[in-house]
């Protein structure tokens, strides 16, 4: 495992995108960072531009509005990226199937790496998640 | 006016995010001229959806339009129904639906005053509220069983039931929240890092407030003493002693004082609920494919963040003919491009946390310079550290 | 005077004021709520007694819907004690409303909205730009109309997003 490699698995940096959802999975998100959970002792950070991050946190159901900007945001990332769809919206639009401005899941605009289900999941499985998208990612 | 106007559509994306927006800003050197919010963002199609929807079904996606005020949107729809049902819900529902609406009341204006620390750049103080907002997450957890979305008013009354031998210790855990707030409220009110960046900043005179309809805390720190609660009470509120806190300053200052004393009164009628319980059943009977009479009811909520107001109509059906639904930060988004106009692009992020809007914004600056037709990007994290760096000056 | 008895006196006025023949229903629910229909040519004068004369200077929110035969527009106007909620009713073939942004600035965002959702145009707006549509949403489906279903917003936009390429 090379030293770069070794580094970015050490110390992912993350961004959060609010792709239209409702706030809930977005606390919890935050509550990661906040002492109770700290996500930090794990190395990982929110950082608040794309160009910095290795994974990218997305919540909410993907509305038309937002689904061009989450793209770009996307498109922004440097390789290797990793996206994370918190919570049930994220993954399939949840209770916003069947709403005419909702996409139905980030899947349906940029790839996904992990899944994390939940309505919104609670911060405990938010951290397994990104935990367990790293290690899955090989190194 | 200048010759040297840029536009800088602003979103910035910082950690606690809520709905994406964008504001186009005007600006003149250092102060803002004028502003252009775009909202629609989070426009999910949530009223259409509730017309092919069973009114049970339509109490989980009523939920679901915002995270932070779930509560508060259930209990217009319940009271909504229930008025057109011509239902009367058992006192004891009543009470637990004002004790978990005071206790959403609580949790969002914490969540809120780390927010609001987090954008003047106060990180410390952000991260020791959110450790103490656990208290009051982990109370609503014991009540409802879930952290965020607790689903706890339904058709008839509430789902859960307060046991008695578990009061004591909600009680308890209501007394820390009080005391660890009661040591913010002496930090909001003495730290000079908070009075900088707030105090005088992002006024709103009370005329202003009251012509551009502003509500909630927005309206309620202009001086202007309107609480839902108090004017159109809903549920028990006109059996519960409270005050309706209101600070004349009209800044960024009296938002934070506002909301702090709010958190004070909420921990007073969740305590009055604890102790006056009645007793009694938790729910009246409402089938799942219930069929509701004809007829329409307007429900006013007193929200976190302002006025909640909701309309239904029935023709008779399973589902609802038409609902409509008018969260309190649509109201406060005219009051707030006054709050913005004339002040400095540093205090941006302060003064648009200070509505407590219910929106976060995407991450997407573009300047431009139409004088010397230039154009470049900033991202909103640089724009909160450019208030932060400003004021240090 | 109880609650009921100063609303009963309050719509005694206000029919008054607008002409009986203006006012062509009205009723109180209960404690808090009133609904007045009025003729539409007359919103703008009701909105201004209402707001010089009765103290309404909070518009809460304007609902529009799709009756089936018309459509009709809810101004919540709120004040302390009172829900008022002032209806009037457009043809299909000619959606249009006086603004009154002017008489109530908290209204501006409230008229863009029904402009969207259901097609109303609020004559004298100072800027109506679409409020909660996504840009490239096609400019004649108004979601909140009851002759546009999932499948049919779903088809239109794909044809005119078809048409763009």
């Amino acid at each position: 495992m090379g030293l770069v490699t070794w580094a970015r698995t050490r110390s992912p940096w993350l961004i959060h995108f609010n792709a239209g959802a409702c706030n809930a999975c977005d606390i919890e998100v935050v509550a990661v960072l906040t002492p109770r959970y700290d996500v930090e002792r794990f190395g990982a950070l929110l950082r608040g531009s794309p160009r910095h991050a290795d994974v990218m946190v997305t919540t909410g159901s993907v509305t038309r509005q937002v689904k061009d900007r989450l793209k770009r945001v996307y498109d922004q990332m440097p390789e290797p990226k990793f996206v994370v769809a918190v919570g049930s919206c994220a993954i399939s639009g949840g209770t916003f199937q069947q709403c005419y401005n909702v996409m139905e899941g980030t899947d349906k605009v940029i790839p996904v790496s992990a899944y994390i289900p939940g309505c919104p999941p609670k911060p405990e499985a938010i951290l397994d998640g990104v935990v367990k998208l790293l290690k899955s990612a090989g190194y | 006016m200048s010759e040297r106007e840029f536009v800088i559509p602003i979103g910035p994306q910082h950690p606690a995010l809520k709905e994406p927006a964008n504001f186009m800003f005007k600006v003149e050197g250092e102060y803002v001229v004028d502003v252009v919010p775009r909202v629609g963002y989070n426009h999910r199609g949530i009223e259409k959806a509730m017309e092919s929807r069973t009114y049970i079904q339509n109490l989980y996606l009523i939920e679901r339009i915002c995270g932070i005020c779930s509560n508060a949107h259930q209990t217009c729809y319940t009271l909504n129904v229930e008025e057109v049902l011509g239902m009367e819900i058992p006192e004891r529902a009543k009470y637990i639906r004002v004790f978990m609406a005071e206790l959403e009341r609580i949790h969002s204006h914490l969540l809120w005053l780390g927010v609001a620390a987090h954008e003047i750049g106060f990180d410390t103080l952000f991260f020791y509220i959110w450790r103490d907002r656990e208290v009051v997450m982990d109370l609503l957890e014991m009540v409802s069983g879930n952290r965020v979305n607790y689903a706890m008013p339904t058709i008839g009354g509430v789902r859960r039931d307060i046991p008695a031998d578990k009061i004591p210790e909600y009680h308890k855990m209501l007394d820390i929240l009080a005391e660890r707030t009661k040591y913010y409220k002496g930090v909001a009110a003495s730290e000079k890092t908070i009075m900088n960046r707030a105090a005088g900043v992002g006024v709103l005179k009370k005329a202003d407030a009251i012509r551009l309809s502003a509500t909630g805390p927005n309206l309620r720190s202009c001086g202007v003493p309107n609480d839902r609660r108090r004017d159109t009470p809903y549920l028990v509120y006109d059996e519960i002693p409270f005050n309706v806190i209101s600070y004349d300053g009209g800044d960024q200052l009296a938002q934070v004082l506002t909301r702090v004393d709010e958190v004070f009164e909420s921990v007073k009628i969740c305590k009055y609920c604890l102790d006056h319980l009645p007793d009694g059943p938790i729910r009246e009977k409402f089938s799942p494919l219930g069929k509701v009479p004809e007829g329409e009811a307007v429900n006013i909520v007193e929200a976190q963040r302002g006025e909640l107001i909701h309309y239904i109509q029935s023709r008779g059906a399973d589902k609802p003919y038409r609902y409509k639904i008018r969260a309190p930060t649509l109201a406060n988004i005219p009051s707030l491009v006054e709050r913005l106009k004339g002040g400095y692009i540093a205090d941006i992020p302060i003064v648009l946390a200070g509505i407590d809007p219910c929106f976060s914004c995407t991450d997407r600056m573009t300047m431009v310079d139409e004088g010397k037709g230039k154009q470049w990007d900033v991202t909103g994290e640089q724009l909160r550290r450019y208030g932060i760096e400003w004021y240090k000056q | 005077m109880s609650l009921m008895e100063e609303h009963k006196r309050f719509l005694e006025r206000f029919v008054t004021f607008l002409g009986e023949g203006n006012v062509i229903e009205s009723k109180i629910p209960r404690e808090r709520r009133v609904f007045v229909l009025i003729k539409v040519d007359k919103l703008r004068d009701a909105v201004t007694y209402l707001r010089d004369n009765e103290g309404f200077m909070h518009i809460s929110t304007i609902t529009g819907l799709d009756r089936g035969e018309d459509i009709e527009l809810i101004y919540h106007l709120t004040k302390k004690d009172l829900s008022l909620n002032l209806k009037v009713r457009v043809p299909y073939d000619k959606p249009v409303v006086p603004s009154i942004t002017d008489i109530l600035n908290g209204a501006v965002l409230y008229e863009r909205e029904i402009h969207d959702l259901v097609g109303v145009v609020p004559e004298g707006h100072p800027n109506l730009k679409p409020l909660v549509l996504p840009e490239h949403w096609p400019e004649d489906v108004h979601p909140l109309l009851k002759k546009w279903d999932l499948d049919s917003i779903r088809k239109k936009i794909d044809e005119v997003g078809a048409r763009k390429e």
